[in-house]
């Protein structure tokens, strides 16, 4: 057939449709005149001529259904027909459409959040060029590396176009109105061009640019917020920790590079490793590669373990398990299970809600039997009838779809705002065209798996029974009710699934939240204070600035303590730093025991309640010049002096003031949470900040800021509120940052788990209710169509009591067949969950039992009720109702 | 969707619509009783089959149709060939020529 014939006679069709339609009408009437003038003139009486020439037309109804298939474009004419058609006869339902719609619009509206989050999150490509050649080298795949390290690499390795470094950095930007502590890193010179963004206006670094340069890129919401959102902004000078650096560059909207291990960046500096070139200790860099064209990341990794591995040699200890990770792994990866249980989770609640519809349809076919006999016996082909369902289910699906996006953008709003901030590139997620396209794919896909099985059962019951007793509905049949309930019961193993799912995040959550800090963080706020770059930062008068600002604090009503460490435990930074124990073999390099590194004030203990074992609090006396003390935690006490008195004993702890001399332990302090809230307790040491020379006199911003903490018998909020202020009032060019109060912190430690909490008992929760609304359905359907029978039963003398139990007996055998599959199924499914449970084994049998318990509770009381309407039954209504 | 009830193969039924349609104008009626006659009534075409046929066919541009008066003044639509159902109905009567051939030797031989 010739494409413009069939293109132009698309366009006839469909835009002429009336004339197309009467003329077909004109040719067969004509068709039926001419033959009857034809039997006329054989001699058939007028009347019986034109009858014989109908029967031998047969259905003029089918063959202009044949003659409008072969006409090309016919198949939107008749989508568009039976879309109207299929309409009207949703609006004669009201309350079937209504409940239909939304159940799927629950469907959809879940799994669209779900998919938009999946798809901005793990799906999309980053937004560097050809991102999919980048890698980090870290050790260990996380750990950060060595300048001498970096640079070894990026000579050696051969299957890299091109080896790049960044390293965290937390300037003070100064000499402004709102003094700021700004997110930064220092990037190599070649990690821009490895990124392969272009700036949007002035430029990036480039190989040319000396390390060590004072030059910034930053990123176009810092241009936005300090710089005043002009072009013209490039070539300015800020201060960042009282040094002038020129802005050389913004970067576009798109770009953000601040990968997995910090939240945020907002300037970039170049990296100057010339004077730690050869350092093999100081591991703070992550090595950034771009493969070369054609090379895989096999080859790659033969290649680092080639290199890493003749390092070693050379250099003992220092060049392990080097590995090579994709960059969107690196981002991305940590998140992945938890979106995969939640996508599986929706899964569920589409899959229910496809099966509470497909049932419903069921029960309306049943009652439109006759009206489809009625429709076949005029002519309309099994084909047509089939199409005209199907055209139904995807209206249906359609008005859920819509629906379901409209949820969907609630959803995304609510889910963003209750998201913990460990979700990376949650800024590109949107209710955008691919999540539309989903969404669409997904009702159409719908429709096809509830509307289909209605359909294809329809026509397999002769018609003339369908016409018979169409009209009583009086049974209906035994396959399409054991479909029925079929359905029902995988609502209920679906739904089973889903709520053991949430039931074992409670309880992971429940063992999360009974975790003991160590510490009680409830009433104290704390701030950081930065000095760098400000006129506090010189050593004499750095301490007395911190020591003022804390004297302020505690003398505001209400505070009972205050004191100040370096990095406050969990959302602090920690540092991990060698010891070696006085009086112990010294171990081999590269295997020293390590602690984690606190210098605090006096009054930290008291303020935190984090309470002293043994021993004693640092005081004024313990400073330079006086023996040098520590105070460990119990971890440490336990590693290094089992079963001995550790008060008294000496350690040293690397970095810390004169290298050669022993600490003499004074106290030991109860095991605290230190970073990671489900992490075991490690050693950790406290050194008192008066004997810590870095800390009090060095320039930078690496160490000049301490992180001050009060307590309040009030609240805490309200003191946060207040710290700011009293900062100021000592010098209003020192920037504060970080102004929380202990129980968010605390809260948000485990924000991560509360965050899947929530999500999963929603929709474990939808999950219930639609199974819930499926038996209820089922049973009350079922009765409303035995009316008779119970009037029967009734007559011969059954009780109420029989009648409620056999009803409900119904409901309660689906429900407990469908628990028993859901059982099954959780077990072989909840594995997948292993990384997100806490405290709780995947399999645990309680959270199995309880939620069965509570599946059958549902069931019963769903048919409960209509039970209750059947045993209520007047058996003479019943029986002279037919 | 294809013409389900037809016993006729669809090519066979184009060709003799064709074929018919060669000698002149027809109405449908005329269409069908023709193909009955020339067939020795091997062929009863019924409603069902002749009219998708003739549509699809005029869609495939073989076929044009116009409204006319029939000998006793009744209105019915006409069908007349064009130039592309000529060529048609010639490739269509090689093949047949080709095929019924093959057939027959192939029947007479195994």
């Amino acid at each position: 057939m010739p494409m413009n014939s069939t293109v132009s006679s698309f366009f006839r069709n469909l835009f002429r449709r009336s004339r197309v339609e009467t003329e077909l009408d004109e040719e067969l009437r004509s068709y039926v005149d001419l033959r009857a003038a034809e039997h006329v003139r054989a001699g058939v009486p007028p009347d019986a001529a034109r009858h014989r020439a109908l029967v031998e037309v047969g259905g003029i109804e089918r063959v202009k259904e044949e003659v409008r298939d072969v006409r090309a474009g016919e198949l939107v004419q008749t989508l568009l027909r039976d879309a109207r058609y299929a309409l009207r006869s949703l609006r004669r339902t009201p309350v079937f459409t209504a409940t239909a719609v939304i159940t799927l619009a629950l469907g959809i509206g879940a799994s669209t959040t779900v998919f938009s989050v999946v798809d901005g999150v793990l799906l999309r490509p980053l937004a560097y060029k050809e991102p999919d050649r980048l890698v980090t080298l870290l050790h260990l795949g996380q750990g950060s590396v060595s300048p001498a390290n970096y640079l070894d690499w990026r000579a050696q390795l051969s299957t890299f176009q091109d080896v790049g470094a960044a390293e965290w950095w937390s300037p003070n930007l100064t000499d402004t109105d709102q003094p700021e502590k700004v997110w930064a890193m220092t990037l190599t010179p070649s990690m821009f061009p490895l990124l392969g963004v272009p700036a949007m206006y002035g430029r990036v670094f480039s190989r040319d640019d000396e390390a060590g340069d004072h030059v910034v890129v930053v990123t176009h919401d810092f241009w936005r917020r300090r710089l005043g959102a002009v072009p013209k902004a490039v070539g300015r000078t800020i201060t960042l920790d009282g040094e002038h650096y020129t802005v050389i560059g913004v970067m576009p909207p798109s770009f953000h590079f601040a990968p997995f291990w910090v939240t945020r960046t907002d300037v970039w500096a170049p990296l100057d490793l010339h004077a730690r070139a050869a350092s093999r200790d100081m591991q703070t860099l992550r090595v950034f590669a771009r493969l070369k064209p054609g090379v895989t990341l096999a080859q790659a990794r033969a290649d680092v373990h080639a290199v890493t591995a003749r390092l070693d040699s050379l250099y003992p200890a220092t060049n392990r398990d080097v590995r090579v990770t994709p960059l969107l792994e690196q981002v991305v990866g940590d998140i992945r299970p938890t979106l995969a249980v939640l996508f599986g989770a929706v899964g569920f609640v589409l899959l229910i809600a496809c099966a509470n519809v497909a049932h419903m349809m069921l029960a309306r076919a049943t009652a439109r039997e006759r009206e489809m006999a009625v429709r076949s016996a005029l002519g309309a082909g099994r084909g047509r009838l089939v199409r005209q369902l199907l055209v139904e289910s995807a209206m249906l699906a359609l008005l859920g779809g819509a629906l379901g996006v409209t949820l969907a953008a609630v959803g995304l709003k609510v889910l963003i705002a209750q998201s913990p901030g460990s979700v990376p590139r949650l800024d590109t997620v949107a209710l955008d065209a691919p999540v539309v396209l989903f969404a669409l794919a997904v009702s159409l896909g719908t429709s096809v798996l509830f509307g289909l099985v209605p359909a294809l059962q329809h026509g397999t019951r002769d018609l003339s029974d369908a016409l018979r007793d169409g009209a009583r509905g009086a049974g209906e049949g035994a396959r399409r009710s054991k479909l029925r309930s079929a359905l029902v019961a995988s609502e209920f193993a679906l739904a089973l699934v889903l709520l053991v799912g949430a039931g074992l995040m409670i309880r992971s959550f429940r063992a999360l939240s009974h975790i003991d800090a160590g510490f009680d963080p409830h009433g104290v706020a704390s701030m950081i204070i930065s000095v760098a770059g400000s006129k506090e930062e010189p050593a004499e008068r750095r301490t007395s600035f911190y020591q003022q600002v804390i004297e302020r604090l505690a003398a505001l009503p209400g505070v009972q303590s205050a004191s100040a460490i370096n990095h406050l435990p969990i959302e602090g930074d920690m540092w991990g730093i060698p010891y070696t124990v006085e009086g112990q073999a010294p171990p081999k390099v590269g295997q020293e025991p390590h602690t984690t590194f606190r210098v605090v004030m006096p009054g930290y203990f008291r303020t935190m309640r984090l309470p002293l074992v043994q021993g004693r609090d640092f005081t004024d006396a313990d400073r330079m010049g006086a023996t040098p003390v520590v105070i460990v935690n119990e971890e440490l006490a336990r590693l290094s002096w089992p079963g001995e008195d550790p008060i008294g004993k000496r350690i040293h702890v690397a970095g810390a003031p004169n290298d050669t001399t022993w600490q003499t332990v004074v106290g030991v302090a109860k095991n605290a949470v230190r970073m990671e809230w489900t992490a075991k307790p490690e050693a950790e040491v406290y050194v008192p900040y008066l004997q810590d020379r870095m800390l009090m006199q060095e320039r930078s911003s690496w160490v000049a800021y301490m992180t001050i903490v009060a307590r309040t018998s009030g609240s805490a909020t309200v003191l946060a509120s207040q710290m700011r202020g009293v900062v100021a009032g000592v010098d209003a060019n020192v920037p504060v940052s970080d102004l929380v109060t202990m129980d968010d912190v605390v809260a948000h430690a485990t924000a991560g788990a509360r965050f899947d909490l929530l999500l999963l008992a929603t929709f474990a929760g939808v999950a219930l209710v639609l199974a819930a609304v499926g038996i209820y359905g089922v049973i009350s359907y079922g009765v409303s169509r035995r009316t008779h029978e119970i009037g029967i039963r009734m007559a011969l003398g059954a009780s109420r009591r029989e009648l409620l139990g056999m009803v409900v007996g119904q409901g309660l055998s689906l429900a407990l067949v469908g628990a028993a599959v859901g059982l099954v199924g959780a077990f072989a499914l909840t594995g997948w969950m292993r990384s997100l449970l806490y405290g709780v084994r995947a399999t645990d049998p309680l959270t199995f039992a309880a939620v069965s318990a509570v599946l059958i509770i549902v069931a019963i009381f769903a048919s409960w009720l209509p039970a209750r309407r059947a045993s209520r039954i007047d058996p003479m209504v019943a029986l002279r109702n037919d | 969707m294809p013409p389900s009830n037809t016993n006729l193969l669809q090519g066979t039924l184009d060709l003799l619509i064709l074929r018919t349609l060669r000698l002149g104008e027809m109405h449908g009626v005329g269409v069908a009783n023709r193909i009955e006659q020339i067939t020795r009534g091997a062929f009863a075409v019924k409603p069902g089959s002749l009219f998708p046929a003739l549509h699809r066919m005029e869609e495939a541009g073989w076929l044009a149709s116009r409204w006319g008066e029939s000998a006793n003044n009744r209105r019915a639509k006409y069908y007349r060939l064009t130039k592309a159902g000529l060529r048609q109905l010639r490739a269509e009567t090689e093949d047949w020529g080709r095929v019924s051939a093959a057939i027959a030797h192939a029947l007479r031989t195994t």
